[in-house]
């Protein structure tokens, strides 16, 4: 597992994705940070954190789309499914990989706090409290979308679906405030990643947010590994 | 070393492989010959644990490969058709990768690179980057991925195709080495490949075993040789005389040629240590006829295979 964690973060830097994926979350990052705090005046690191979670929605998919895609594509999984290594090894080292970038991006705009401490006020249990929340979501978009790659079959579709996927729970969240339904809105949003996000952005330390969000990954890399395993049993 | 009990695989309601049997140990070189199709990709993807088979079980080592795959695949190296190759990834750094998954220790790594590197002549672009090399270098680079662990069983699907021939020729020299020590199963359309190399022979024609032996006793069942000869002789005094020839079963003329030599193509029986050529020689030199040309063609595999094949196409119908 760990080599195979540690082939796919080189990857990332050896290919432009990993430099494409942390320069556009920036730069964009960079933009809403002057519009929303800078110009605004503002110190509320929180609203802003909830915003760029967006971004999480809008680039997962670029972090994930090869992971395993690209393996099905070029034939690499040949090597690693008739490694002694288990499948669950497979998708571990594949998702950490993807985590650890997202985590780097994550250090990187810390530096955001950095310029509020210069000119105000930075409580530092909320800052924590929000960046734990601000990292399970980027974990849990990881997950769905490396578990989207899992079942597409080129690394196109991977990231169409993954976007799909990805707006769909955004739409989840706006479509519960408007069906009449309560138990169906209930249900909408019990299963939005946005709404799961609040309690942090407020500042509490929510347990069901976290349980939900730390469930949410465990399922889809048990998905992950069943799709990867009921593609052997399917030939190819 | 490593076994295939009755192994069949089916995709959707097409058979794959039916009822497929074998064996290799240690130090034998089994060759899976057949034509485009006829299942042997999926056989080494079976065998080597890429999928499971519908039914029947590989046993490597003794273990089951659906009961202990870890350490079933540890005694396997695999070079697919494709060779698994990372482009962005140096050859050297590959390698190292791959030795990670095989499991072999962190302390032993450098050696054992430097020894893969040296056995499969990637000395020179080992600090280059995998997606620039020709296809020759890639595929040795896939070879080196299935040395990789010093795997006992090593599973090589088509290695030489689409390279040139002196390089076929060194992946050949390669098998034969590796077949010293290890037991290598390995795939071909080619013939003359599977003649060179293999100690064993197994004959897939769609996705069926249709014969399974050794190299001997495939081409060694040479009851028949067929001789053609050039002598300088008129048919109608040549031909009475090499029917009296105990050996000849049969005498079929290719041609009269212009100075009165004769064209022929003899069917002669050459079991329980006949010398056929000996007898035509004698008889020759008491006929004071001399011999121009002689062929005696053997039966090879290629014309086992076709024979196999064909029956097999006859039997169908």
């Amino acid at each position: 597992m760990f080599s195979i964690w540690k082939r796919e973060l080189q990857s990332y830097f050896y290919t432009p994705v990993g430099y494409a994926f942390m320069g556009v979350y920036l730069t964009l990052a960079s933009v809403m940070f002057y519009l929303q705090i800078l110009q605004q005046r503002s110190s509320d690191y929180l609203t802003f954190l909830g915003q760029m979670g967006y971004l999480w929605m809008l680039l997962c998919p670029i972090l994930t789309m090869r992971l395993l895609a690209e393996e099905k594509q070029k034939r690499t999984d040949q090597l690693l499914l008739t490694s002694p290594v288990s499948l669950t090894g497979v998708v571990l080292g594949k998702y950490f990989a993807a985590v650890a970038v997202m985590l780097l991006t994550t250090l990187l705009t810390m530096l955001f706090v950095g310029v509020i401490a210069l000119y105000g006020a930075v409580y530092p249990g909320e800052m924590l409290v929000g960046y734990l929340g601000f990292i399970l979501q980027g974990c849990a978009f990881i997950a769905l979308d490396l578990c989207v790659s899992g079942y597409a079959g080129n690394q196109v579709t991977a990231v169409v679906l993954a976007f799909g996927v990805n707006f769909a729970l955004w739409m989840l969240d706006i479509l519960a405030t408007a069906v009449q339904l309560p138990w169906l809105s209930g249900v909408m949003s019990f299963l939005s990643l946005y709404t799961r996000q609040e309690p942090f952005l407020m500042g509490q330390l929510s347990f069901a947010s976290i349980g939900f969000d730390v469930t949410f990954v465990i399922a889809c890399l048990l998905l992950t590994i069943h799709a990867l395993d009921a593609r052997r049993y399917r030939g190819g | 070393m490593i076994e295939l009990c009755q192994v069949t695989k089916k995709y959707g309601q097409t058979q794959a492989l039916q009822d497929l049997s074998f064996t290799a140990s240690r130090g034998q070189i089994v060759g899976l010959l057949g034509q485009n199709g006829a299942g042997k990709t999926t056989a080494l993807n079976i065998l080597t644990g890429y999928m499971p088979p519908t039914s029947g079980k590989v046993l490597v080592d003794g273990m089951d490969m659906l009961e202990k795959p870890r350490p079933c695949k540890q005694l396997i190296g695999y070079l697919p058709e494709k060779p698994p190759l990372y482009d962005e990834m140096t050859v050297d750094g590959y390698l190292r990768f791959v030795c990670g998954l095989k499991g072999v220790r962190r302390a032993d790594t450098a050696a054992h690179l430097d020894e893969l590197i040296a056995l499969c002549g990637l000395k020179e672009v080992r600090q280059r980057v995998i997606g620039h090399l020709s296809k020759g270098y890639r595929q040795r680079v896939g070879i080196a991925q299935a040395l990789c662990g010093n795997p006992p069983v090593i599973v090589l699907d088509e290695p030489t195709v689409g390279l040139d021939p002196r390089q076929v020729v060194e992946i050949r020299e390669l098998i034969r080495t590796l077949g010293e020590k290890h037991a290598v199963i390995f795939s071909s359309h080619l013939l003359p490949e599977i003649q060179q190399l293999c100690h064993r022979v197994v004959l897939l024609h769609q996705g069926k075993v249709i014969r399974q032996c050794s190299l001997e006793e495939m081409t060694g069942e040479r009851e028949t040789v067929h001789l053609r000869a050039v002598i300088a002789l008129p048919a109608g005094k040549l031909l009475p005389a090499l029917r009296s020839l105990p050996c000849v079963r049969r005498v079929k003329t290719m041609g009269a040629l212009k100075d009165g030599a004769t064209d022929v193509l003899l069917e002669c029986d050459a079991s329980g240590g006949k010398a056929p050529q000996q007898e035509l020689f004698r008889l020759l030199c008491g006929l004071d006829a001399p011999l121009l040309s002689l062929q005696s063609r053997q039966d090879s595999l290629e014309a086992a295979f076709l024979r196999a094949t064909a029956e097999d196409a006859v039997s169908d119908n």
